[in-house]
């Protein structure tokens, strides 16, 4: 709807968009928490990776990595799993994790002698069952569309991050999904790129998600959308994850700490 | 209940003090204008010698009660000649006037607010008065001229900028603004997310904008409130007008259906069908239309009846991917009645909805929602001497709100039918207003508003534990919806909730000297009825929630004080307001709440409070070639949602925060100069201090993507808004008041071509990998060329 308003104003009224210098006030750096359990159907999935940055003034060309935490996963079971990092990348690494559907998760990071901590538990997904391309869509009738489908389980609630990745660019669309008007039904994600050609290959892919994480994706991918600060964007604001700093509750991280069944497919662009 | 107890006894007193003087008559009658027989609203009536005056009312008639004796009776309105008559009063008297327009004199009235002395004397304040002729004077963006954008030139109103809908007023939120044509309540005030407005000038016969100090009979919202008033129709000859611009063409008929006793208009206005879009298919459209509609009967000396309807569509169609219309419709039946030559009344029923609906062909499902209500007011003008008018009246509004309905458009698609439980509400009001005037130099207007709202009995309430619909998750410093431990429903007839509010309104004028007086209000209002919308303007989904079981009715104070005064035989008046305002139970919205398609609305709002105050400055030159004025406000708005318990940070972390609508300093100038009587120059200037924004203090990477980091809600601003319009009108055969007449606009909008920022935006630039801040800014230079005719 928004979309359709922006191109809307934007084509009718003569309107302009330029890039222009805007001095920005900085906060204070915060750990940022990449940390997302990924087990893709049919693999085994014990290698898994967290990722540990900081937060940089919005400008910054570089994104720190917060380099010489200490990072454990343990399930409720009460085994441990260490994440080792790989050199000083920030990039933390476990090779024996063994997932299981409905298992909670605790996180526990030491950074900087502060302590942060956060529970999940792995949500299932079901798989995507067949993609569907229309060559005239967007509101020029030139883009492609790329629907993919799903059937939703009845009477649950399901939550759904899908991840659209153009393998030649790496560049990635993400969407959330509910199910409060499609319980029960086979229903699609959807996905239109105007840089989209045939023969692109198109990583797709279908988290199960918590409820929670569905809304916190939610308003911050309202937040990354291009369009943010337009007339029919609502406020943005802090978006606070499932971490918690326990050592110094104000100095709170970013990220989220999520645990999700996967089911990916690859498909080439007709 | 004690307190209005105490009110009627009060007037009953007053009333018993100004019945047993010396013997009284009352001159009475209606005021039109000659060509039409259309009334005329707030026309002057004077007696001189006894220093005695009153006004006609919105229906064009006046009554004044005076002892026996023999008045000079001055009657006069700007830009028509005023009639002198000596007037004999031994008995009552029916005296009905027509005035004609000053032919060389074509000056449309502009703000007539304090031109002549009497309104210096009348307790009413912060009130601004157009006419639909001064409207279309006003240089607009593509020459189409329209109501709210002229208003938004006054001091103390706002708008969020270009491609907003809605206007603020001192500070409040579009949805605060009670919007009437001819008594209805319209929901949704603009055409194309906010370009246009839903008001045909053509239709229009004059508007009030009340700021403050606003009368009893007006209640519902706490900002502001907006009198539209549509033409009767000419009920002497038939007459056509309209107009053909870049973006729509007009075309208005009306004439009598029996000749000075009843009359019909019709009028229509509609966008071209592809607007804007010719670079692309044909399947893609979007257009609006409006059209309004009045019949008009005068039964008798003491009958008449009005019968009017509007009803506007937005239609917005991508091939078949998507498609949105939505519009107001309204209907009304009023009926005035005078019971004596001192009682007017007036009896409407009005039926209005608005109506939303969005069909996205490629989800293949169809979304439907809309208000619908029904409005019985019946309303009293008691002139019972010439120093005490009394008004009165009742109210009553019941509502029938759609939040919203989601219906399959195929069988295959993957929606479920869904309808959102329906909501219903009960408003209701009583009454009274005296407008007083004490001493010739002290005026009072007293009263009050005593309003009521039962909201009914709806299926499927939420119950949750003890009443809080929203929780803090104190892990996290976040609000959360609170899980209902059940529903309850309840029958139709049922109250699940119900407030009363005492709405105390009470003015005073003092006259310093013949020119110029100080003014003071006060007025408390109450607002039930919610605008969800957590954007910086509305939009055309936003939908209507009425106060209930876990939403509270807003409710405001206003005080304000003005000094105003008229120089140089009112060629020239100076307003100068000052206002502070305070809303309790403003809503606000946690973060990430979902608006639309929400059933339990009440789980993501929180309850928080308003303030503004402010400076106005209104500067103007009432008449001669060059006619004008310069408004300027210096003015303060901002909003705050504490936490509910100490544990709780609230929104923004508790602290004030800038509304969307603080623009600190706010100029607006505007002006006409007649070159002669074929050309005609107007001119506008604005500046306004940015809009309030909320700008990323940091970034940060997850899952793949960057993320803007935000902090202070509205710490930041946009630049400074300022742009100059200027237009040129043409009348080729002036003066000509037979048959066919036309007449040239020439206007360009933004003549400096200012790229003012409709909105910064934060994004990461893919192909550098850079972080920007973009600017969109919607018009720059835009000339325009619409015509207009007469027959």
């Amino acid at each position: 709807m928004k979309k359709y308003i922006i191109i809307f104003l934007s084509l009718f009224f003569m309107s302009c968009e330029d890039v222009i210098d805007l001095s920005l006030d900085s906060a204070k750096p915060r750990l940022v928490i990449d940390a997302s359990i990924n087990w893709v159907k049919g693999t085994q999935g014990e290698t898994q990776f967290i990722k540990l940055s900081l937060s940089a003034p919005y400008f910054d060309d570089i994104i720190p990595e917060a380099s010489g935490a200490s990072v454990t996963i343990t399930d409720s079971n009460n085994t441990a799993y260490n994440f080792i990092e790989d050199g000083a990348t920030g990039i933390y690494v476990n090779n024996t994790f063994l997932p299981e559907i409905g298992m909670v998760y605790h996180l526990l990071i030491n950074y900087n002698n502060e302590t942060y901590t956060a529970t999940e538990t792995l949500m299932p997904v079901v798989p995507i069952e067949f993609v569907e391309q229309k060559n005239d869509g967007g509101f020029a009738g030139d883009e492609i569309e790329i629907k993919a489908y799903y059937t939703d389980p009845k009477g649950i609630e399901n939550f759904y991050l899908f991840e659209f990745t153009k393998t030649l660019s790496n560049s990635l669309n993400l969407e959330v999904y509910d199910d409060e008007f499609t319980d029960g039904n086979r229903i699609f994600a959807f996905h239109s790129d105007e840089t989209l050609m045939a023969g692109d290959e198109l990583i797709i892919r279908n988290y199960g998600i918590s409820e929670r994480y569905y809304e916190y994706l939610n308003i911050l991918l309202q937040q990354t959308d291009d369009q943010s600060g337009d007339p029919f964007q609502t406020q943005p604001a802090t978006v606070r994850g499932n971490c918690i700093n326990q050592t110094n509750p104000d100095n709170y991280p970013f990220g989220y700490f999520r645990a999700s069944e996967v089911d990916q497919l690859i498909y080439i662009v007709n | 209940m004690k307190y209005s107890l105490l009110w009627f006894l009060c007037v009953y007193c007053l009333l018993i003090n100004f019945s047993y003087s010396q013997q009284k008559f009352t001159i009475s009658g209606t005021i039109s204008e000659e060509k039409s027989n259309e009334t005329l609203i707030g026309v002057n009536i004077l007696f001189p010698e006894i220093s005695a005056g009153t006004t006609t009312n919105e229906y064009g008639f006046y009554s004044i009660t005076l002892p026996e004796g023999k008045y000079n009776m001055v009657v006069s309105y700007l830009g028509f000649s005023t009639i002198i008559e000596t007037i004999n009063l031994t008995e009552d008297i029916v005296k009905n006037f027509s005035l004609t327009e000053v032919a060389e004199n074509l000056d449309e009235v502009i703000i007539t607010e304090n031109i002549e002395k009497l309104n210096i004397r009348t307790p009413q304040m912060s009130v601004n008065k157009l006419t639909s002729g001064t409207i279309k004077e006003i240089p607009v963006v593509l020459g189409e001229s329209d109501i709210i954008k002229a208003i938004t030139l006054l001091p103390g109103v706002t708008n969020a900028g270009e491609g907003s809908s809605g206007f603020n007023v001192r500070g409040g939120s579009a949805d605060q603004n009670l919007i009437l044509l001819d008594e209805a309540t319209i929901y949704n005030s603009s055409h194309l997310f906010g370009f246009f407005s839903v008001f045909n000038p053509d239709a229009i016969k004059d508007l009030r904008l009340y700021k403050g100090g606003i009368p009893a009979r007006y209640g519902g919202r706490v900002s502001s409130v907006l009198d539209i008033y549509q033409k009767e129709g000419n009920s002497k000859e038939f007459h056509a007008n309209g107009g053909i611009g870049i973006v729509s063409s007009r075309l208005l008929i009306e004439g009598p259906l029996k000749k000075n006793k009843g009359s019909f208009l019709l009028g229509g206005r509609s966008s071209y069908a592809h607007l804007f879009l010719p670079l692309f298919d044909i399947k893609n459209i979007a257009y609006f239309y409006d059209l309004n509609t009045k019949l008009s009967f005068k039964l008798n000396a003491k009958n008449n009846i009005y019968l009017s309807g509007y009803f506007g569509r937005d239609v917005f169609r991508i091939k078949d991917s998507f498609e949105n219309i939505y519009g107001n419709s309204v209907f009304n039946f009023r009926w005035n009645h005078l019971f004596s030559d001192k009682l007017f009344s007036n009896l409407s029923l009005i039926y209005s909805d608005y109506y939303y609906n969005l069909e996205l062909g490629f989800v293949e499902f169809d979304w439907i929602s809309g208000i619908q209500n029904f409005n019985l007011k019946y309303d009293f003008k008691y002139y019972i001497t010439d120093k005490i008018k009394l008004q009165y009246g009742i109210n009553s509004i019941y509502y029938k709100f759609n939040p919203g309905e989601i219906k399959p458009t195929k069988a295959s698609s993957g929606i479920n039918p869904f309808k959102l439980i329906d909501k219903y509400a009960f408003e209701n009001a009583l009454y009274v207003d005296a407008e007083h005037k004490i001493s010739n130099h002290l005026a009072l207007s007293y009263g009050f508003r005593l309003s009521s709202f039962y909201r009914l009995g709806q299926d499927e309430l939420n119950i949750y534990p003890d009443n809080q619909a929203v929780v803090f998750n104190e892990d996290f410093q976040i609000y959360e919806k609170a899980d209902p431990i059940g529903t309850k429903t309840y029958k139709r007839s049922d109250v699940i909730k119900s407030f009363h509010n005492l709405e105390p309104r009470a003015s005073l004028a003092y006259q310093l000297t013949p020119n110029s007086s100080i003014k003071a209000s006060y007025n408390r209002m109450s607002q039930y009825l919610h605008l969800l919308s957590n954007t910086n303007s509305p939009t055309p989904l936003d939908i209507w929630t009425p106060s209930g079981k876990y939403v509270k009715p807003q409710l405001l104070d206003q005080y304000a004080i003005g000094y105003f005064k008229n120089f140089d035989d009112n060629r020239y008046s100076l307003e100068l307001e000052s206002f502070y305002k305070k809303v309790k139970n403003r809503i606000d919205y946690i973060d990430g709440a979902d608006l639309i398609a929400n059933n339990a609305i009440e789980q993501v709002i929180l309850n928080g409070q308003s303030r503004a105050y402010g400076l106005e400055v209104l500067f103007k030159k009432n008449e001669g070639q060059f006619k004008g004025w310069l408004a300027y406000t210096l003015s303060k708005s901002e909003q705050q949602t504490p936490g509910r318990t100490a544990i709780e940070i609230g929104i923004n972390n508790g602290n004030w925060y800038n509304t969307p609508h603080d623009k600190t300093h706010d100029i607006s100038f505007t002006g006409s100069y007649e070159w002669n009587s074929k050309w005609k120059i107007n001119t506008n200037f604005l500046f306004q201090t940015g809009q309030p924004a909320t700008f990323p203090n940091g970034q940060y990477q997850y899952n793949g993507i960057y993320i803007p980091s935000y902090n202070n809600r509205n710490a930041d601003r946009l630049p400074a808004y300022h742009r100059l319009d200027l237009s040129l009108n043409y009348t080729p055969i002036p003066n000509k008041n037979k048959g066919f007449q036309g007449n040239w606009i020439f206007s360009i909008y933004n003549i400096y071509n200012r790229r003012n920022a409709n909105s910064i935006s934060f994004g990461r630039n893919t192909d550098t990998g850079k972080n920007e801040a973009t600017r969109l800014s919607i018009f720059g230079i835009v000339p325009s060329i619409s015509y207009n005719f007469k027959l």
